[in-house]
């Protein structure tokens, strides 16, 4: 999505109308993916049997749209098109970690309930990424989950999972 | 009047305390998000969408609506101030009102964009109480046909109106409407492309997708931006615009009014299309064009009228036709389906409370805000010290937790970071996620429409053509297909001078603007959704968008 970036995007050099060479095959990755999807979804539909208009099958609407899909997509692999793209920086590996963080909050979640896991995400966050102080991560990593917890437990009647560290103290 | 008793009633619905607690909720989080960098109004309304399903439904579209158009005014604060534009919408007063903040007018550039936005939300707030009904009765007519036709008006504006590239937002609505058929099968209940995943047969949640495109993906790009947190240090004062001011900038809060108005009706309207013309329309009708960019009251009166007179009346096709004009709305139109409500034609008469009074909760909010913003400008831009990491964090676990709520299953939660990755990768490679949300919004009521006009007609395509209403849309359609295949090639025939003159006025940021020089002076491009600038903010002078999604 749009939005900031804009000022990288802004300054970037201008890129010529049609990109070549390797530019030409950064920008073909993300159509060709969406090809495939297009295609397998029609695939998909098919299998799920088309019928006639009067008599809709399951798989009719579907495989209209897998085309459209498809028929977009190769549109833009001939034509990839020079708006500008955000540059892929040594940044974005953070954003790897960022997602590998949630993912371990998310199993985590399940097994051991939400004051842990919210305290191990929101301490390593507010350090690595948000630069805190030690003393301010500290603080926020244990009174930042248990408030939530009370809001959304307690308040919003959300039934949060059966939580480890609740039990070990009551 | 029957109008005039409905808003009475209406009325009486929002001076509910808690109706009133909820509008006051609303404008405030709204401007809150308006001023702080990180969080824009979709992503904002995205995380809140959990919460709102436990609410009474009146008051979540009215506390909705209030996070809408409260962000408009707030992001204006730091336009100004920062020249850091809040949420697309507000890029065209960077323009004039930072040199006005440079010139130590600062607080009557406020103050002029308070009463510019109260003016601008209240007219068009008129022209809905008493549009609204006409259209609705004029909707309860329409067939099945007319149905799809404005369905497929509305998705076609949103993908050629895109800033990007109109193949792009073509391919996106298309997956979209994929990802809408997941799940069952609406007439005969058959699994579709559900992989054998029983939490997929009841389809992809909207607040997950909702969730992950836009709250998500936004909060995990923040990790890439590197921007320090600014200080104001402009002494604010003078707010309330002196005689002169009010007097300069009459005509252009009238003008903006009345065209914010109409282009927020339109499909894809709202923000900052309805900005960009404002401001393009006062430097043509400007007697000395050149004092614009330079701190021109006119410059900033009427685009901040203009885009809240677009996001109020962008309300009317959601209220009336049950087609949401851009992304926001499109959110708005997910959490009425969470409660069970359809918005259509129908929603006035067979949920009149609700209907009335998010309309008469607006004109209260809208005062409200004004009273909020003129003495209260300095509050909130002390928010600008909190901490973005601070806010990302935070904002996470409130994801998460907000959508295991939903259903109190884990597999939403990898649902929402799927779409976030997904979120985050479109935005690497140019995609918009507009197309994607709109058309994952609309899919299953135009299949169902699809398929009611199939029968309705026997089979047969030709019901598109013979539907008095669905024929005028697909013409309407057709001839925009034409204007825009020959427009475009006669633009690019004559791109050489236009792009020559587009460089010899330099200066002039409403042509800046447009993505595309050869689209020439005062002819800006406009974005999908009130908040999505995507590379709308180029201009040569590089404004500095916040880290801020303020702009999915």
């Amino acid at each position: 999505m749009p939005s900031a970036t804009t000022d990288t995007a802004a300054s970037a050099p201008v890129t010529p109308a049609v990109p070549t060479g390797t530019a030409r095959k950064k920008r073909s990755i993300a159509p060709a993916a969406l090809l495939v999807l297009g295609v397998g979804a029609g695939i998909g539909s098919w299998q799920l049997r088309l019928g006639s208009l009067q008599h809709p099958e399951p798989g009719l609407w579907p495989f209209a749209i897998s085309l459209l899909v498809a028929f977009s997509a190769l549109i833009l692999l001939i034509r990839p098109g020079d708006d500008p793209v955000e540059q892929w920086t040594r940044k974005s590996w953070s954003i790897g970690a960022g997602i590998g963080i949630l993912a371990a909050f998310i199993l985590l979640f399940g097994a051991v309930g939400f004051l842990l896991p919210a305290a191990l995400t929101l301490g390593v966050w507010l350090r690595v990424f948000g630069g805190e102080s030690w003393r301010s991560t500290l603080v926020l990593a244990i009174a930042g989950p248990a408030v939530l917890y009370v809001i959304f437990n307690n308040l919003l009647g959300v039934p949060l999972p059966d939580d480890v560290l609740l039990r070990a103290f009551s | 009047m029957d109008t005039i008793s409905n808003l009475g009633q209406g009325f009486s619905v929002a001076f509910d305390p808690m109706n009133l607690l909820f509008v006051f909720i609303g404008v405030v989080v709204g401007t809150a998000i308006g001023v702080l960098p990180g969080l824009g109004p979709t992503a904002t309304i995205a995380l809140l969408l959990p919460i709102t399903y436990t609410m009474d439904p009146t008051s979540s579209i009215i506390m909705l609506a209030g996070i809408y158009y409260g962000s408009m005014y707030g992001g204006t604060i730091t336009s100004v101030l920062l020249r850091l534009p809040g949420e697309a919408a507000s890029v065209v007063t960077t323009f004039d009102g930072y040199q006005m903040t440079k010139q130590g007018r600062a607080g009557t550039a406020l103050g002029i964009s308070a009463i510019g936005s109260f003016i601008g939300g209240t007219v068009a707030i008129i022209g809905l109480t008493f549009l609204a009904p006409m259209l609705a009765q004029l909707a309860l007519a329409m067939g099945p046909a007319a149905y799809v036709a404005l369905m497929v008006l509305g998705l076609f504006l949103v993908t050629s109106l895109g800033t990007g590239s109109t193949f792009k937002s073509l391919c996106m609505a298309g997956v979209g409407l994929l990802l809408s058929t997941v799940g069952q099968d609406p007439i005969d209940g058959s699994a579709r492309f559900t992989f054998g995943q029983a939490p997929l047969l009841s389809g992809f949640d909207f607040v997950a997708v909702a969730m992950g495109l836009f709250g998500v993906a936004e909060l995990l790009r923040s990790l890439e931006q590197t921007e320090k947190a600014q200080i104001v240090k402009t002494k604010i004062k003078n707010i309330w615009p002196s005689r002169k001011d009010m007097r300069d900038s009459a005509g252009a809060m009238g003008r903006g009014s009345v065209l914010g108005f109409f282009i927020g009706i339109l499909p894809g309207g709202g923000g900052v299309i309805s900005s960009l013309a404002s401001y393009a329309m006062e430097k043509r009708r400007a007697k000395d064009p050149s004092r614009f960019g330079k701190g021109a009251i006119e410059g900033v009166a009427g685009p901040e009228t203009a885009n809240n007179a677009s996001s109020s009346s962008a309300f009317i096709p959601l209220l009336v036709l049950g087609i949401p004009a851009n992304v926001v709305l499109a959110m708005i139109f997910g959490a009425l389906l969470m409660q069970g409500i359809t918005p259509g034609p129908q929603l006035m008469t067979e949920h009149s409370d609700l209907f009335w009074g998010v309309i008469a909760s607006m004109y209260i909010g809208n005062l409200m805000l004004l009273v909020l913003n003129i003495p209260l400008v300095g509050v909130f831009i002390q928010m600008l010290k909190v901490r973005q990491g601070i806010l990302v964090a935070f904002s996470l676990l409130i994801v998460m937790i907000g959508v295991y709520s939903i259903n109190n299953s884990a597999f939403d939660m990898w649902v929402v970071l799927g779409f976030g990755i997904l979120g985050w990768i479109m935005s690497k490679t140019g995609f918009e996620p507009g197309p994607l949300v709109l058309a994952f919004v609309l899919g299953p009521i135009l299949e169902k429409s699809f398929r009611q006009s199939m029968l309705v007609s026997g089979g047969s395509l030709e019901i598109f053509v013979t539907d008095p209403a669905s024929a005028v849309i697909f013409a309407a359609i057709a001839v925009m297909i034409l204007a825009k295949l020959f427009g475009g090639r006669l633009k690019t025939r004559q791109s050489r001078p236009a792009t020559t003159e587009a460089h010899a006025d330099g200066e002039d940021p409403a042509t800046a603007i447009a993505p595309n020089p050869a689209e020439g002076p005062e002819q800006p491009r406009p974005t999908n959704s009130s908040d999505a600038p995507a590379n709308t903010e180029q201009t040569p002078e590089k404004v500095p968008v916040s880290t801020r999604s303020g702009t999915p």
